[in-house]
């Protein structure tokens, strides 16, 4: 593959070009050349107006259903749907049936995506069967391919089974991650306890039920002087915790989904199933303090929490509909759309890019001459719509069809391989 | 014709004051209907009235029934259990099922909050919901309000306290909307785990002493303790719910005026009231249950006269 990228803005700042204007010729899978104005004939060239170039993103938090719900969702159809949203890169949520807790699905995974655009890096189960009782073999699966630990949208309930992950995951250099959700407190709980679940007779989950295991696991990491990530924390205290934990130097990091940065408790005002996310959308409160955690850094990481779910398991009574929502194609949206008031584009990049990249202790990428081209094209301003043919995923769970977005993903380029997301 | 502004009754959220007053003047022409020897109108003659009921419910379905009646259309009656539906075909399914028989209105009482929303976003027929969930129970509001307005002339400004299960209860909510649309002042009193955290958000205040709620009040609407609602629990026991927070004559003929007792049905006599209060002429218990039917009739009818 040749390819000229043609006047793109750099958005990286351990580039020698970043804030420049410069044409980039990619070459074989590495950026052979970077210039003002490159003079080569006969390949392709790429030109938008507004284009800014930066390090490949990578989304902390997707599900692909594969194996097990192939109809919601394939590897190939959700590394397509994250191509088309500017992301290079995915973390693999175990969520799967079943679950990824033993190298085969963790070879079956790096196997079946070995030939993609978007390199997709699965994330093992913390316990056999997801089931939070015994660890699983989390050597052999880091060894096959597990970039880090996690029992997915199940929280560890068990504290001394937590302590053990923490511990047992430092011992082979390896993450864990958890979700705050303390079940004893969320029981059965659908959206967040406040003001709306009062108002629809929806009982409540409590901000509490985050906030009690993130203090938990804060006092396990640091007792076992051991890193943990917490994925898409959602309240404002939650933030607070984080913050204070970092100050006092212990070896932690986190992440947001777009949604709760974007949507907040009210959303659920008619009962659109689309809305009903776990952790829950919670209050414009939660939202200002999630960006002030961003900004000032306690925030690691943007993820679009992709969960795709067919019409059977959403077009139903909110009760008993599934959580979730589809978010690759419009995460970079959302993410434009709430912070780019607060934060300056290459911080929000830094967050989808850069930092979730060294969380997960993968290789930085780099805008540079020689380097690897792991890059995606976009720009920030770009008004567009998402129309129901646009999307690349097999599920259409998404509150987002016809809305109107700014910021949008132009192309994106990996593996020697590249892709036009419009 | 007056009517509403609204083509589905799925809760007091989205009725306007003028709403709920053309149903209570409508529900006085039924009240006079239904107490003539000729009890029936042909004003919903060739309209077909299915009432779908995924919770079990006696005096509701009754009532609704027996409006449909009064009123002359014809009705059929499904009834199911939630579990049954929910491990087979879809809430939609099934009703799209009943309604490609040519139903016009469809009556609903369903254990999850929000399903007559639902509904109401994918099918055509008119959708009136007896109770959805926690969510609400907008003709047992209507016609809680009625009787306030019928034993006391007017709901505006009096005060009004509901006692008992206010987490679980659509009748609490629906009540609180209504009660207050019309402007009554309402206080929700019970043990501390059993309000929601968050109902004061909803402008109401909120007691955990019954005897300083009943000497504030005009009217004590008395919820019925649903254990089948509660899956943990959240007191102790029936009796102590009942020591703290029971009605008895005792303390009705302590307070300094002539409190009216409300409540909603079926009463566990010896829980939330005693015998006494219950039969007492402070109580408008079988009058709430006469206007159910006036009440019903009225958005019945209003509703198949269609939308303003």
């Amino acid at each position: 593959m040749k390819l000229l990228l043609k006047s793109v803005k750099v958005v990286d700042p351990n580039s020698p070009h970043h804030g420049k204007q410069v044409d980039i010729l990619v070459q074989n899978g590495t950026i052979a050349k970077i210039g003002k104005s490159i003079k080569e004939e006969g390949i392709r060239k790429l030109e938008w107006k507004g284009a800014h170039v930066s390090p490949g993103w990578l989304d902390l938090n997707v599900n692909f259903c594969d194996p097990g719900h192939e109809p919601k969702e394939d590897l190939k159809s959700g590394a397509d749907a994250a191509a088309a949203g500017g992301f290079t890169a995915v973390a693999l949520m175990p969520n799967t049936q079943p679950p990824l807790h033993s190298k085969s699905e963790i070879e079956y995974i790096r196997n079946k995506a070995q030939a993609y655009l978007v390199d997709v890096w699965p994330l093992g189960t913390i316990s056999r069967d997801k089931e939070g009782k015994d660890l699983s073999e989390m050597y052999d699966m880091k060894s096959s391919g597990a970039v880090a630990f996690t029992d997915g949208t199940q929280a560890v309930q068990d504290a001394g089974l937590m302590s053990r992950a923490l511990l047992y995951a430092k011992g082979i250099g390896s993450l864990v991650m958890n979700t705050g959700d303390d079940r004893s407190i969320s029981q059965k709980g659908k959206m967040n306890e406040g003001e709306m679940s009062t108002l629809l007779g929806v009982k409540g989950i409590p901000a509490l039920a985050e906030e009690l295991m993130i203090a938990r696991d804060i006092y396990l990491a640091e007792y076992n002087d051991a890193r943990i990530h917490f994925s898409n924390i959602s309240s404002a205290r939650s933030v607070d915790l984080i913050r204070a934990a970092k100050r006092k130097g212990l070896k932690i990091t986190c992440d947001v989904s777009v949604n709760n940065l974007y949507f907040d408790e009210s959303a659920l005002h008619d009962f659109d199933s689309n809305f009903k996310l776990r952790p829950p959308l919670r209050t414009s409160q939660d939202i200002k303090s999630l960006k002030n955690g961003l900004k000032d850094g306690t925030i690691d990481a943007i993820c679009s929490q992709h969960t795709p779910e067919d019409k059977e398991h959403k077009e139903v009574e909110f009760e008993i509909a599934a959580y979730g929502s589809i978010g690759l194609q419009t995460a970079f949206a959302l993410a434009c759309m709430s912070l780019q008031k607060s934060m300056e584009i290459e911080s929000i990049i830094s967050c989808l890019s850069q930092k979730p990249r060294a969380i997960l202790g993968l290789e930085p990428v780099s805008i540079r001459e020689g380097a690897k081209a792991n890059l995606t094209v976009f720009d920030p301003e770009k008004e567009w719509s998402l129309a129901a043919s646009d999307i690349l995923s097999k599920s259409k769970n998404t509150p987002l069809i016809g809305a109107r977005l700014n910021g949008k993903a132009l192309a994106v380029i990996n593996n020697d391989q590249y892709k036009l997301t419009s | 014709m007056q009517k509403l502004s609204v083509r589905h009754l799925l809760g007091i959220k989205g009725l306007t004051e003028n709403d709920i007053q053309l149903i209570f003047e409508t529900a006085d022409n039924f009240k006079s209907v239904i107490n003539r020897p000729i009890k029936k109108v042909p004003s919903l003659r060739d309209i077909t009235v299915a009432n779908l009921f995924f919770e079990n419910s006696t005096r509701t379905k009754l009532s609704f029934e027996l409006a449909e009646k009064r009123l002359s259309a014809d009705i059929i009656n499904f009834a199911a259990s939630s579990s049954s539906v929910s491990k087979g075909e879809t809430l939609i399914d099934t009703v799209n099922n009943i309604l490609a028989m040519k139903v016009d209105m469809v009556v609903m009482r369903h254990p999850y909050p929000g399903a007559a929303v639902f509904l109401s976003k994918h099918i055509q027929a008119q959708i009136i919901n007896a109770g959805d969930g926690a969510h609400e129970h907008p003709t047992q509001a209507l016609l809680d309000a009625y009787s306030i307005r019928e034993k006391l002339g007017d709901v505006r400004g009096k005060k009004v306290v509901i006692v008992g299960d206010i987490l679980h209860s659509r009748v609490a909510l629906s009540n609180i909307l209504c009660l207050q649309l019309l402007g009554a002042e309402v206080m929700v009193c019970g043990p501390t785990t059993l309000i929601p955290k968050y109902i004061h958000t909803l402008g109401v205040k909120v007691e955990h002493d019954l005897q300083k709620a009943l000497n504030w009040c005009d009217v004590a609407n008395m919820l019925r303790i649903q254990l089948e609602r509660q899956d943990i629990r959240y007191f102790p026991s029936l009796r102590e719910y009942s020591m703290m927070y029971g009605l008895n004559k005792e303390i009705l003929d302590s307070l300094d005026k002539k409190i009216v007792v409300m409540h909603p049905g079926p009463i566990n006599r010896g829980v939330e009231i005693t015998s006494d209060v219950a039969d007492s002429r402070q109580s408008i218990i079988l009058d709430q249950v006469e206007n159910g039917v006036a009440i019903r009739m009225a958005v019945l009818y209003l509703l198949a006269g269609g939308q303003n």
